[in-house]
């Protein structure tokens, strides 16, 4: 079709736009003065937010890159005792957020913790303490975010490992290559891009984490940024350092784009892919085999859900003073308004691109997703600074009422936010559908008489449904989890599961945090346990 | 007011910069006229269906079907609004419908059109099988005929076909031509088939158009464009015959160095001494072992009804003989191989 503005195109358009927003607001922030913070912030913190940040990425990258492939590779080539209930147990972990990971590993370890209970009701009274490892500061934040996030290099390179065909591991053998050599100068390389693209997830998350690194009070640049606003109330600053993040993130995201077209060639084709016999294993080996997946399973879930059931069960009074049915409700809320809205949003989007083919579209729907790269707190501070400058400049020339309170501390403007921050995640679902679906698939529609609505309505939507319903339960996982963001923009008073667990958390009330943490747990298990078959698959 | 069916004055199809075919001019004159458009693969044939159907505009030109602009610079009119059908070459079925219900897309448009009826229609294609199947478990074959069955059951104004039968299975691909013809026939349906297979195009188009380097080449009836190609180009494409120098002798002759002379009806005056490039194709020459002119084997095909022989003449040129299958002895490569003379070819088509 030739390329027509359409109600389509001009649709795409303005969600794209919308989208973009939080990155041009970073962005400027290069041409306006900041507050003498900045100067106080480059003379003293800077660095160390900056070689912080450095040191996280690369303890966190290095973490779960081994536990990730690790994971992968076991479960993909061999056979072993429970390999199918790890399969999939192991992308549990996606439901326990950092920052919970965090509260249990000093809940478990801190002095006089869970640990020195266990081991005085096992031994008797004794001084447990200097016997107990510490795993706080930057120990502490490495641990909590690669167990927490390594479920993205394990689910990318097991998709890429059960997509290898058995030809190429037999190629192997017939070059008289051992088991260790085919790893190393086969299976690993032509699984690479699957790893970069897992590793790229997982550096852009820890660079925008802000619950962990906060709870163990490491002066990162995503904690930077939150202080030089709060702390400072220098919104520019704010801005600029998120502007060296974001630099710093889109090269990450760049290489991930990258990666996965590579990762093309990795796409079985019906005649040449030959599924996997899986090798037996035996004794000793089979015994580690299970050993190292169990030890993952349980420290990266059940540790953490342990923990704070332990916790809710001793301190039964902080479950009783919770208000579990708002708090339920309100995640609800949020979950059902930002599903139909990323959803719906998305859709149209993407016929939007479909329908025009305008390249200068979707180079605008690439560039604005990039917000997935952008950090919550960063989105939340860009899009504040957005509307007060609107509010400021527009508005108030117009003559209007004050527009801030209708986006700023209510309901509305967090799922704006949220629309923001996840829209990559429902576009890109939407998309990896669509691409499934020729072109001249609509065409054929039209030829037989469908307008482009009637296609959208009948052709496409009833196609998209499983997608749809899947993008949906991996949204409301992510909302359920997101904390900086709904802290940021909730309306006051308003809680969540995972905003009332940070806020007895930095109350230093882990014990109180423990009953929302296990709900939010809880609930986010259930839906990857819905959605389990799908993100394995793909 | 036009006379003709369908007309397309003018027109650049354009599927890139680079992929064009530039200013087509090709009527259909009566309803229920077939066309068939020949060329080689990525020269733009689909491109012109695809415009024709509405899903690429124009630039220059106009295409009018039934006294109505489709298409011209100004003027553009949706695809869903021409009624005409079109079936790809690739999977074009609807993935999350089976093969009934994609077939019933098509009965649905013009419902009140009576036509062909579906069950007949999917019995004589061979997908009576794979109706409750969806579109991922079926062959390709197999769903290139269902796309076959939506688009004739639409009842359009004009059929566009995309290679339509270029994945079905040789066993029904001749019997399905038949039906194929006899339902366009009967239903007066006019189409336009893309095909490259030119014996395709010449059992099932009333017209055939050569589209080469950009061009087409030759629109004419299928008789036409194999006895009378109007071109080098053409000839190449239909790789049917060769080409070979001769000289003109006479108002009903020629000579070749290798052949001798050659008598026949030009269709074509040249002036006596010319020196031309003369098509010699397959059935021009005759097999006869008594023969003194004989030349050296170098290649047989066995093509079930025929051979086909490839005779190397003194001068290296390769000239190909057509010879009955049943033809009391066959000649082995290096042998010789007697041709006929005098020759005579019933029209003389130089360039």
């Amino acid at each position: 079709m030739g390329k027509k503005i359409n109600i389509w195109y001009f649709s795409s358009f303005l969600i794209s736009i919308v989208v973009a927003i939080p990155i041009v607001t970073v962005f400027s922030s290069f041409f306006e003065t900041t507050g003498n913070y900045s100067l106080i912030l480059k003379n003293t913190f800077l660095y160390d937010y900056i070689f912080n940040s450095f040191v996280l990425l690369t303890g966190v990258l290095i973490l779960t890159f081994i536990i990730g492939v690790g994971c992968a590779y076991l479960v993909s080539f061999y056979d072993f005792p429970g390999v199918n209930f790890f399969k999939w147990v192991l992308i549990l972990s996606f439901a326990v957020p950092a920052y919970i990971y965090a509260y249990s590993l000093t809940a478990f370890f801190e002095n006089y913790g869970t640990a020195f209970s266990i081991l005085k009701s096992l031994f008797g009274e004794g001084n447990y303490n200097i016997f107990i490892p510490k795993f706080d500061g930057m120990m502490g934040a490495i641990i909590s975010i690669s167990f927490s996030l390594f479920g993205y290099v394990y689910v990318l390179t097991r998709a890429s490992f059960h997509y290898q065909s058995q030809n190429l591991i037999e190629l192997g053998k017939n070059l008289g290559f051992s088991k260790k050599k085919s790893f190393f100068k086969i299976i690993l390389p032509s699984a690479r891009p699957a790893i970069v693209a897992g590793l790229s997830l997982v550096a852009m998350e820890t660079l925008s984490d802000f619950g962990a690194v906060s709870f163990f009070g490491i002066s990162t640049l995503t904690t930077g940024i939150y202080n030089a606003w709060i702390s400072f109330d220098d919104l520019t600053l704010a801005n600029r350092l998120s502007f060296y993040l974001l630099i710093f993130i889109l090269g990450l995201f760049v290489l991930e784009n990258l990666s996965r077209k590579k990762a093309q060639y990795h796409t079985p084709s019906k005649g040449g892919f030959k599924s996997k016999t899986l090798i037996k294993l035996k004794g000793l080996k089979s015994f580690f085999a299970f050993k190292f997946c169990a030890i993952i399973f349980f420290i990266s879930f059940l540790f953490p859900v342990l923990q704070m059931l332990y916790w809710t069960i001793i301190f039964p009074k902080h479950l009783i003073d919770l208000n579990l049915v708002e708090l339920f409700l309100n995640t609800i809320l949020l979950v059902i308004l930002s599903s139909i809205v990323l959803i719906s949003f998305a859709f149209i989007s993407n016929y939007g691109n479909r329908v025009s083919r305008s390249k200068f579209l979707e180079v605008l729907t690439t560039f604005s997703i990039s917000g997935y790269a952008i950090p919550g707190i960063i989105l939340a501070v860009a899009f504040i600074t957005f509307i007060s400058w609107f509010d400021n400049n527009i508005i108030d020339i117009f003559g209007f009422k004050t527009i801030k309170s209708i986006f700023i501390g209510s309901i509305f403007g967090l799922v704006i936010v949220y629309f923001i921050r996840f829209f990559s995640l429902a576009s890109n679902g939407i998309k990896s559908g669509y691409l499934k679906i020729s072109y001249s698939i609509d065409e054929s529609a039209y030829l037989l008489g469908y307008s482009k609505f009637k296609t959208f309505k009948n052709i496409h939507i009833p196609y998209l449904k499983n997608s749809m319903l899947l993008i949906g339960i991996l949204i409301s996982i992510e909302i359920i989890k997101e904390l900086p963001i709904t802290l940021i923009m909730r309306p006051f008073n308003f809680e969540t599961f995972a905003t009332t667990a940070y806020v007895f958390a930095s109350q230093d009330l882990l014990e109180a945090a423990a009953a929302p943490s296990l709900f939010l747990i809880l609930i986010a298990s259930l839906f990857i346990l819905i959605t389990s078959k799908y993100i394995l698959k793909d | 007011m036009t006379k003709n069916f369908l007309e397309i004055n003018n027109v650049t199809f354009r599927a890139s910069e680079k992929n064009k075919v530039n200013n087509v001019s090709l009527n259909i004159e009566n309803e229920g006229d077939i066309v068939c458009l020949l060329g080689p693969s990525g020269i733009g044939k689909t491109t012109i269906l695809r415009t024709i159907a509405g899903l690429e505009k124009i630039d220059s030109g106009t295409i009018i079907l039934k006294d109505k602009v489709l298409s011209s610079n100004d003027s553009h009119i949706e695809p869903e609004n021409r009624n005409i059908s079109m079936a790809f070459q690739d999977n074009s079925l609807f993935p999350h419908y089976n093969v009934l219900e994609n077939i019933k897309f098509g009965a649905e448009r013009n419902k009140k059109k009576k036509g062909i009826e579906i069950d007949d229609l999917i019995k004589f294609l061979h997908i009576d099988h794979v109706i409750d199947k969806f579109p991922h478990q079926i062959s390709s074959g197999e769903a290139q005929r269902a796309s076959l069955a939506r688009a004739l059951l639409s009842n359009p104004d004009l059929l566009l076909l995309d290679e339509p039968l270029s994945n079905v299975d040789q066993s029904f691909k001749e019997e399905i031509q038949v039906k194929l013809k006899q339902i366009l026939t009967e239903q007066k349906i006019t189409t336009i088939i893309v095909t490259h297979d030119s014996y395709e195009a010449f059992y099932l188009g009333t017209k055939c158009g050569i589209i080469l380097d950009g061009h087409l080449k030759q629109y004419d009836d299928p008789y036409n464009v194999y006895h009378f190609p109007n071109s080098v180009e053409v000839v190449n494409f239909l790789n049917r015959g060769i080409l070979i120098p001769a000289k003109v002798t006479g108002e009903n002759s020629l000579e070749n160095k290798d052949l001798g002379t050659i008598t026949g009806n030009f269709i074509k005056h040249y002036p006596k001494g010319s020196e031309v490039k003369l098509l010699l194709q397959p059935e021009d020459l005759e097999h006869d072992d008594k023969s003194n002119l004989k030349l050296e084997v170098v290649d047989r095909k066995f093509r079930g009804t025929n051979f086909i022989y490839t005779l190397k003449t003194e001068s290296s040129k390769l000239i190909p003989v057509f010879v009955h299958s049943h033809h009391i002895h066959q000649h082995e490569v290096d042998e010789k191989f007697g041709i006929k003379r005098p020759i005579h070819i019933d029209h003389i088509v130089c360039f």
